[in-house]
């Protein structure tokens, strides 16, 4: 496992990072943009569950604002973490792919 | 059901920090402003996962502070009562010579360490009470929640322990490795509970003002628990290598009694000269003065 806890490439945490690398969302925002490239669907308790781990690990943050529909950006570390577990899985893809005799293009 | 009622699931200081911004997102996602069965799922399954995060930190810290002689004492604690119901269920009645004495020496033990248990939050309970009825119950709900719930898992891994005895003999017992695991699993969770229950007497005594008599008395008192902790210790190897007729099990627990002998005597005549220069010192020990200035004293 990746030092991060980032494993699979659907892990709510992943997937927040990867949606939060273009910028802060709230959690709405969130939701919609993961379920647009990914086509995975975050109920709220998931989607807050990962928030709030990703907080306590220091990968995101709030940002100040609205209470209720604060946003969050990726931190410095999370950015890490993200190109850390993005990077793992691009070399498995990369097997994969040649293994299977399928054009990486 | 409203979401606000959802957001129960969760912890108090979840709720505080996320609360507002998880409503704002589950009134964004429904349309109609009723979450359906897999949003509540969903949420209670997020609000159950969150309580788990918080009792695993609360374990943590908890663990952190123990010194490892205290963490030793509790687990021993819990494997003993975890093995009762053994004890209960195959002796003395059916048991013989050693194996009876050494039975009857680990229930000796656990009887004497509840009474001073007992004894020390007697001492203490005028005090307490008095410290409930000026409000302070807050202050210590969430440590006897926890303790609370894990009680309740004690009790349901000592239930499950009874019901995996059957009517098999010592021998049967001591070769069933299954029986060996969930005896540990039921002493280290049972010595969790009693943990958590001292972590919430501490918390407690911390806004408790006690006289310095009733402070010396559990100076003593602990020192009793620590030295009744170490007889069970002796008694429950003793009684294991009855069982299991081994020499080694006998050696280690001849040579733990041999050192117990030496230290108890001593560690209970410090605890004695400590409450005495404590007494000597007169007035009322605070131990946590802040509990003086919010809650007036509540002395015992």
């Amino acid at each position: 496992m990746a030092p991060s806890g980032l494993r699979r490439p659907n892990d709510p945490p992943l997937l927040i990072l990867v949606s939060l690398a273009d910028g802060p969302k709230h959690g709405h925002a969130l939701a919609k943009d993961i379920e647009g490239f990914a086509g995975v669907r975050l109920g709220p308790g998931a989607l807050y569950g990962a928030i709030t781990r990703l907080v306590e690990r220091g990968l995101i943050e709030p940002l100040g604002g609205d209470d209720r529909r604060r946003p969050y950006r990726i931190t410095p570390p999370g950015s890490a973490a993200l190109a850390e577990a993005l990077a793992d899985m691009r070399r498995v893809a990369r097997v994969g792919v040649a293994r299977l005799g399928l054009d990486p293009a | 059901m409203r979401p606000a009622r959802l957001l129960r699931w969760y912890p108090r200081a979840w709720r505080e920090r996320y609360g507002e911004e998880l409503l704002a997102l589950i009134q964004d996602t429904v349309d109609d402003g009723r979450p359906t069965w897999r949003l509540r799922l969903g949420m209670i399954r997020g609000g159950l996962r969150e309580r788990g995060h918080q009792a695993g930190r609360a374990a943590k810290t908890a663990a952190k502070r123990l010194a490892w002689r205290d963490r030793w004492n509790l687990f021993i604690t819990g494997l003993v009562l975890a093995t009762l119901p053994e004890a209960l269920a195959v002796s003395p009645s059916r048991a013989h010579g050693w194996q009876a004495a050494a039975v009857y020496g680990v229930l000796a033990a656990v009887a004497l360490a509840a009474a001073v248990v007992l004894a020390s939050g007697l001492t203490a309970l005028p005090a307490l009470v008095r410290f409930l009825r000026a409000g302070g119950w807050p202050k210590i709900r969430r440590q006897v929640t926890w303790a609370t719930g894990a009680t309740a898992a004690a009790g349901g891994a000592l239930a499950g322990l009874s019901a995996g005895l059957g009517s098999r003999s010592y021998a049967q017992l001591n070769a069933s490795s299954t029986y060996s695991v969930g005896l540990l699993v039921a002493g280290v969770v049972v010595g969790v509970a009693i943990g958590l229950w001292t972590a919430a007497a501490v918390a407690a005594a911390r806004q408790l003002t006690l006289a310095p008599g009733v402070r010396a008395l559990h100076l003593v008192l602990g020192a009793v628990t620590r030295t009744a902790v170490m007889v069970m210790f002796v008694t429950l190897v003793l009684w294991w290598s009855a069982t299991q007729s081994s020499v080694v099990l006998l050696v280690l627990a001849l040579v733990d009694l041999a050192g117990g002998s030496v230290l108890a005597p001593a560690r209970i005549g410090q605890a004695v000269r400590k409450g005495r220069r404590l007494r000597a010192a007169g007035g009322a020990a605070v131990v946590n003065p802040s509990a003086a200035r919010t809650h007036g004293r509540h002395r015992a």
